[in-house]
């Protein structure tokens, strides 16, 4: 595509529009008067709506076939004195985010309109321009447009916390952000540096991936084993936090419990799985040999995390930090799978990405919808409410059992492609990794058993109403994913593998000396 | 003194006293010096004021004494500007001394405190 | 050293802004209270004016020319501070029409000060001789001592006026000895003889005492540590517009001096001075980030901020290996800086009453609900002091640190982007205030069309810069020094 060419919204351009559709309408949304609650409604699921329906399009468009990360390519100037450009891309394994965080992104407004919700309008907003920055996270292919997409995510996540959150919602959401940023202001020293390395090494100013990844496949860099280990550290730290991996989880209970229910989904949905996708997408291609320097070390890291996240997971009384614990372990799993390095592993944690965000999306939704009703996320209020709320009952149920990996459900393709992988690569990771899982099974089966069977002992909860019609809306398309990826994981598999090939490709090029 | 006046003075049978620029420098830093030191260490905002002449004033005296090693005139010149500009800081200043004794009844500076220094 | 009369020509601005000054300074001691909206708006149409009469040339392709037997230079550099300075002259007075209307002080000599102030700016910007430098810059000095103090009967204000003039005078003194340093050592004070000395002479102790002594005396005048300590009670005591003035107008003339001098007076012995610079950087940021911490006062913290950000600032001076990248990466910054830090003072302005009520950090309690825009654009000036995209001050604050990491001062940089990630944890406590907090009782707010339409007009401008920077970035590139 040539730089001056007009802009063709649904054609070359589908990338941008499909990025700034959602803040165009969170822009419009400032001429609705703040009482409109319908009009406001209206704005929100349609430019919602509308940025599912071009991803939509994506798909239908995309070819898995093709190898690299150039589909649908954006390459305009944008700052060209510094070599930084405005310049998106997808593969698979972004396409396939992309969905989810659009999908994601309906279900939770759906959700939200069958609530009652206070400074509505900004709420809708706050979302709109959330989803803004993740798709730019997405398909931005310059380390600086994505730097820059990658902090715009930061300030509606903060408000979202900070203003619909729960009681500690204040110290959630400035540990949240501050975490976050720590993390990626030192990605930027990254940036900036691995930028200054390229420009020597090359004599030509560039922040694209599509230049570096060859240059550091080829060694072009030449860089020293100083150099490139605190490159990885500068993008993986920022990457992991965010992740999270265990020691730098501790933001993630507290930003889960106290965040509204949307919150809570976005943020278990998505953007923990931004943390995983810039370290495929990123610190393993473009630092291959640091990654296999540090893959004992990191994937300690992880083991640590799985078995960690599932017994705290397994003594939590609050349902949320429950299910925020049990991401932590989920989450581990997923980059020990990436640092497991083969085809089966990274495949099945890019599977597992999208299966996780669907599953604990559900979850944290249908705790959203007991709490909306109950005010309380304490088990112990709740018990035997099965017979009060059969359908959400049944919905919490399948996602419990999608996230503990029964099979024929989501949850079993991904755990099974990673531990295979896994299995390949050792023997006593993969021990390890499968006590967690089965950790995983107790503790989510439990917190079934104690609310929602069992002796029906709270009075509070007889006048229990079942999830309302904007609530279901939103809830069943996550319902659908998890049984269609479960009964047929070949479409999604396919869309990904092409990715995984890519990556492991790269990553064998330099890792082995 | 350059040779030729000397050379003059000499030949007039006048005895001139030769003193060495390098006396004037030494003169003009210790000067400095007690003035960096005056309103380092003074606690009257008038002393400090004072201190601070002295400086501009030694600062003066090196100015004219370059000069003269040099043969240059500029240094002179820049004299002239920091007089001008020393007594249109003093105005200022000594205005700015008043109103603050009238508002606070003391042109102390550990007394000056509420703004935290 | 010959004067030809186009010389003359080449100061036209500067004269006629000179003028004008006189001219409303005698008109304030004639008019009533009530007239003096008139004088703030001639003085406004005063400054506008001399922008004009600095495009024409401008705009006719007249190149970087000098006068004044190389005291005075006309050039891309010079022109690019002058019109940030008259563009912060402009939005203070709009800020100054109602707050120093409404106080107790005739407001006649507060704008011709000002003026007065933007010519002693204006002749820094285009010094190239240490004198002309020095002289300018007392022009300023003298002149913000007073302003500093309008507020005569308040005790904060007068206070600052004093704590300012005594540091102010005192860095003027050791400026002075370091400008007699490099006379003595290298018999000239234009800075291009300057630097032909430099090249050809030997190395003498006494020039490179000189040099240091002159970077303490612009440290002051930047407020970088260990010479910062003023600027925080200058900034809480002052009249807020004249907060607003001082963060901005002053600092910008500094740091075009500085680079100046630096860059192409003693160039030749970076080695020497870089050193010094850096340490000071590395304090300055350490010192005004965590000093801001602490703060409850809204001016004195973002006295505080701004301290940090002239640690940032100092980064592009030490550029000096990639010098046009240096430069130009702290003329894209300077002009973010002024955006927001006049931004964020203009909603100071708004929320502030008599007797300095309303500038406490409580008091922007649920803004958010009582006026959302404003709080917007607040979110919107914090976010760029904090550096996040998409906002101008990631992109000034993305090259300063680019620049700084290309000349390798690695470890600097590293220590900026700490100290940034502080300062968010400070400038969201606004944001946290107007959000998350619910207001307690009715709000000090008054609207002010005049005020509203500066600090929109600056937000405007932080956001189109932080997304498309590149015209920005161009004009830098053609303002640098030759």
């Amino acid at each position: 595509m040539t730089e001056s060419a007009p802009f063709d919204l649904l054609g070359a351009d589908i990338l941008t529009t499909l990025v700034f559709l959602p803040s165009i309408g969170g822009l419009l949304l400032a001429l609705v008067p703040g009482n409109a609650k319908n009009a406001i409604r209206a704005v929100g699921l349609l430019f919602s709506g509308a940025t599912l329906a071009v991803s939509a399009l994506l798909l239908q468009r995309f070819d898995p076939r093709v190898v690299g990360i150039e589909s649908f390519l954006v390459d305009r100037h944008w700052i060209p004195r510094f070599g930084i450009r405005y310049l998106m891309g997808i593969d698979g394994l972004s396409l396939s985010l992309i969905l989810l965080t659009t999908v994601l992104s309906v279900c939770v407004l759906l959700v939200a309109c069958g609530q009652k919700i206070d400074r509505w309008k900004g709420y809708v907003a706050a979302f709109l321009f959330l989803e803004t920055g993740m798709l730019g996270s997405l398909v931005a292919l310059d380390a600086i447009l994505f730097y820059v997409f990658w902090e715009v995510m930061l300030i509606p996540m903060y408000f979202i916390i900070g203003i619909w959150g729960g009681k500690r919602r204040i110290y959630a959401t400035m540990k949240f952000v501050l975490f976050t940023l720590a993390g990626s202001l030192l990605m930027l020293v990254g940036i900036l540096f691995l930028g200054g390395v390229h420009a020597q090494a090359t004599h030509f100013q560039s922040f694209s991936l599509l230049d570096w990844i060859p240059a550091a496949a080829s060694g072009a860099w030449h860089l020293s084993i100083r150099q490139e280990n605190f490159l990885f550290w500068a993008f993986a730290l920022a990457f992991l936090v965010k992740v999270p991996l265990f020691p730098l989880h501790t933001w993630l209970p507290d930003a889960h419990v106290e965040a509204p229910t949307g919150g809570s989904v976005i943020l278990a949905g998505v953007l923990l799985k931004l943390g995983t996708y810039g370290l495929l997408r990123f610190a393993l291609p473009l630092f291959p040999g640091a990654t296999f320097r540090f893959t004992p070390f990191i994937a300690a890291l992880a083991l640590i995390g799985i078995v960690y996240g599932a017994w705290v997971a397994a003594a939590q009384k609050d349902m949320k930090k429950l299910v925020a614990y049990s991401s932590v372990s989920h989450l581990a799993l997923v980059v020990l799978g990436i640092v497991a390095g083969n085809a089966a592993a990274i495949s099945g944690a890019m599977f597992q990405m999208i299966g996780h965000g669907l599953t604990t999306g559900l979850l944290f939704l249908l705790v959203g919808v007991l709490y909306e009703r109950r005010h309380t996320r304490e088990m112990s209020d709740y018990g035997g409410v099965a017979t009060h709320v059969p359908v959400t009952t049944t919905l919490f149920v399948i996602a419990a059992l999608g996230s503990v990996g029964l099979p024929g459900l989501n949850g079993f393709v991904g755990e099974f492609l990673i531990l295979g992988g896994v299995f390949q690569r050792s023997v006593v990771w993969c021990a390890i990794a499968s006590t967690g899982l089965i950790l995983g099974a107790i503790y989510l089966l439990t917190l079934v058993q104690k609310v929602f069977w069992g002796p029906d002992r709270n009075s509070a909860n007889r006048g229990l109403t079942d999830i309302n019609g904007w609530e279901l809306a939103g809830a069943l398309p996550l319902v659908a994913g998890i049984v269609w990826f479960g009964v047929a994981p070949a479409p999604l598999l396919n869309l990904v593998r092409t990715s995984a090939d890519f990556v492991v490709q790269i990553a064998h090029l330099r890792m082995v000396p | 003194m350059n040779p030729a006046t000397m050379s003059a003075a000499a030949a007039a049978g006048v005895s001139v006293m030769s003193v060495a620029p390098s006396a004037y420098l030494v003169v003009g830093t210790i000067l400095f010096a007690i003035g960096l030191a005056g309103a380092l260490l003074k606690r009257n905002a008038l002393s400090i004021f004072l201190s601070i002449e002295l400086m501009m004033n030694a600062v003066n005296l090196l100015f004219l004494t370059y000069a003269r090693m040099r043969g240059d005139a500029a240094g002179q010149m820049v004299v002239f500007f920091v007089i001008a500009i020393a007594a249109a800081e003093a105005a200022i200043g000594l205005a700015i001394f008043v109103a603050l004794f009238r508002a606070r009844q003391t042109v102390d500076v550990d007394k000056i405190n509420f703004l935290k220094w | 050293m010959p004067f030809a009369p186009s010389d003359m020509a080449l100061i036209v601005p500067e004269l006629f802004l000179t003028a004008a000054g006189l001219v409303l300074l005698v008109a304030a001691t004639a008019v009533s209270r009530a007239q003096e909206k008139q004088i703030a708006l001639w003085s406004i149409a005063s400054l506008v004016v001399t922008g004009f009469l600095l495009a024409v040339p401008a705009s006719a392709g007249a190149g970087a020319r000098s006068a004044f037997g190389g005291m005075f230079a006309a050039d891309g550099y010079s022109l690019f501070f002058k019109v940030l300075i008259l563009a912060a002259g402009v939005v203070t007075i709009l800020f100054s029409l109602r707050f120093v209307g409404d106080s107790p002080y005739p407001g006649g000599e507060y704008y011709g000060l000002l003026l007065f102030a933007t010519v002693g700016m204006m002749f820094m910007v285009s010094g190239t001789h240490l004198i002309s430098i020095y002289v300018a810059l007392e022009l300023m000095a003298l002149s913000q001592y007073v302003l500093a103090g309008y507020f005569k009967r308040e005790t904060k204000s007068i206070e600052a006026a004093a704590k300012y003039f005594v540091l102010g005078a005192f860095s003027s003194g050791v400026l002075l000895y370091g400008i007699s340093l490099v006379f003595g050592a290298t018999g000239s004070l234009s800075l291009a003889a300057v630097s032909r000395s430099i090249v050809l002479g030997p190395k003498s102790p006494l020039l490179v005492l000189g040099i240091i002594l002159v970077a303490c005396g612009l440290f002051f005048k930047i407020a970088s540590a260990p010479f910062h300590v003023w600027a925080p009670d200058v900034y809480e005591g002052a009249p807020t517009p004249i907060s607003a003035f001082f963060a901005v107008g002053p600092k910008l003339a500094a740091y075009a001096i500085f680079a100046r001098i630096f860059f192409s007076g003693f160039g030749h012995n970076s080695s020497e001075w870089t050193v010094i610079i850096a340490a000071s950087s590395a304090l300055t940021m350490v010192v005004g980030n965590v000093g801001a911490l602490m703060q409850q006062n809204v001016k004195r913290m973002l006295g505080y901020s701004s301290i940090g950000h002239a640690g940032y600032a100092l980064l592009g001076l030490l550029a000096y290996g990639s010098k046009d990248f240096g430069l130009s990466s702290i003329l894209i910054y300077l002009t973010a800086y002024a955006l927001m830090n006049l931004g964020a003072f203009g909603l100071v302005v708004l929320l502030e009453t008599k007797g300095y009520a309303g500038e406490s950090v409580d008091d922007f309690n649920g803004l958010a609900k009582k006026n959302p825009l404003a709080a917007g654009v607040m979110v919107l000036f914090l976010l760029s002091l904090a550096g996040i995209p998409p906002t101008a001050g990631f992109v000034g604050k993305y090259l300063l640190f680019s620049a700084a990491m290309q000349a390798g001062w690695f470890w600097l940089t590293l220590l900026a982007v700490l100290m940034s990630a502080v300062s968010l944890f400070y400038y969201f406590r606004i944001v946290r205030a107007m959000y998350l907090v619910e207001g307690t009782g009715e709000l000090r707010w008054r609207e002010e069309p005049a005020v509203t339409v500066a600090i929109l007009a600056c937000a405007a401008l932080t956001l189109f810069l932080g997304v498309y920077p590149q015209p920005l970035i161009a004009l830098a590139k053609a303002c640098l020094l030759s």
